[in-house]
Formats: C-alpha cells, structure tokens, sequence
C-alpha cells in the first residue's frame, strides 16, 4: 500500500496504491488524522482511488472516521476514479450518502 | 478431470496475513469459473472473516487461525476458523452496523460476507472460538 498526500487550498487530495485493509489501514489512518488536526483550515478529502486495488470494510472504517471530522468543518468527500469493485463496495457500504464520485481531481477543485 | 480440490492453510493471527489468506484463497477459487466481480466478492468475504478473526478472536494478540477452502463441482466453501474468544450473541454479531468497537470499526463485515457469498454460516463458543463457514456457488452463464 502506498499513498501521497496533497494540499490544495481547502482541500487534501490523497492519492492511494495497492490494498487498504487491517494492516495497511492504521498508518494511512494516523497520517490522515495528524494532517487533519495540523491544518484546521481543511474541509474538504479527495480521495484518489485509482489505483486503490482492494479495500474492505478495515478501510472504510478509516475513511468514514475522517468524515466526522470533514462533516464537523462543513466539508465534502469525493472519491476519483473508483474502480467498479471498489464503487461496488462503497455503494454498499452507504458511501453514496456521505460522498460524491468523480473522474477527475480537477473537476472536484472546480466544485469546492 | 477432478471435479473436487482443497486447500488449508494454518496461519499466525497477525494483520499481514489477512492479505495472504484472501489472495490464497482467490488464486485456489480461481480454479473455478468465476467473474472477476466474483472474484473480488471472495476476496472480500475472506478479508472480512480473517480480519475478525485476528481483531475480536484474539484482540490482535498471538493466536492460530485456520482457512480451508474446497469445491466440489460449482460450488466453493470457505471455511475460517480461530480459536480465540468467541462471540457471545452471533445474531447480534451479524447485525449490520453493530461493532464491538464503534470507534474505530463499521460493523460491516458480516454484512459484506452475507452480500457477497450465496450462505454464510457462523458456529462459535465463548472463550474456544468461532467457526465461520461460507458458501458460493458459480451461476450457471446458461441458465
């Protein structure tokens, strides 16, 4: 599992590569949490999945905690380029409730 | 050409192999004729099951945990077996939503493993362990 993170005005853009699950999900969780807390003035979490090959409910959990957070800030989630496995698990999973999917990370700095 | 094959796999209750039980579990079902959406549901189940295993059997703490799969003609059964604590009320386990860690966990994980396989069955006993047993079958293209 491999990630980066990206600034961009109100907005963290984080781009993830291979599994999110049990094992891979505490870092990208404390990481996304301290970037969270350091900067007060983020809103917004675009999650870039493209190459986010697996995910289960382990890292969704992480996510969905962050929301509280993007919620109490009067932010939004996007998730880009979701694959159909993934869009699959996260439409179960009630995300389309909470998130918005797009194909690009220009098209969502376009909307927040 | 053989209609039936297995595999068991006995490994520690450590977060890296959750990663490896799904996959092995996907290479050896993939003997079958499965979509790569099915595939991916197997994948999921598997992760779902282990993952319960090493965080409430044994609170991701030292422990054993079983994984055999086998098919007989088109249908898959997965079992994942730990010997940890156990799960007091397995109806109230299997509720969507309910997590015995609510801070940091959905409580989704039977509920993707009831959505993505045909039959899941659950056998466990406070403080010996819990036995999850589930069932997938490959679909007929032609019927």
């Amino acid at each position: 599992m491999q990630y980066d993170f990206q600034l961009e005005g109100q907005a963290l853009i984080a781009t993830l590569r291979g599994e999110l699950d049990l094992h891979t999900s505490p870092e990208f969780k404390d990481t996304l949490t301290k970037l969270f807390e350091t900067h007060s003035t983020l809103k917004h979490l675009i999650m870039n999945v493209k190459g986010l090959t697996f995910i289960d409910s382990s890292g969704l959990g992480v996510i969905l905690g962050r929301y509280r957070v993007i919620q109490e800030r009067g932010g939004r989630l996007f998730f880009v380029q979701a694959n159909p496995q993934i869009k699959r698990i996260l439409q179960m999973s009630g995300f389309q409730k909470i998130s918005e999917f797009a194909n690009s990370t220009e098209d969502v700095l376009e909307r927040v | 050409m053989k209609t039936a094959n297995w595999i068991k796999l006995e490994i520690p209750s450590d977060t890296r192999n959750v990663a490896f039980a799904r996959t092995a579990v996907a290479l050896f079902a993939s003997q079958l004729d499965w979509t790569l959406d099915e595939l991916e549901d197997i994948k999921v189940a598997v992760s779902e099951a282990v993952s319960n295993s090493v965080i409430h059997g044994y609170s991701l703490q030292e422990g054993v945990v079983i994984v055999e799969a086998r098919y007989e003609g088109p249908e898959l059964s997965i079992s994942i077996e730990d010997f940890g604590q156990g799960i007091a009320d397995i109806e109230q386990a299997q509720e969507v939503g309910f997590t015995s860690i609510p801070e940091e966990r959905m409580g989704l994980g039977f509920t993707f493993m009831h959505e993505y396989m045909d039959q899941v069955l659950v056998a466990s006993e406070v403080g010996k362990g819990t036995k999850v047993t589930m069932v997938k079958r490959v679909k007929d293209v032609e019927s």
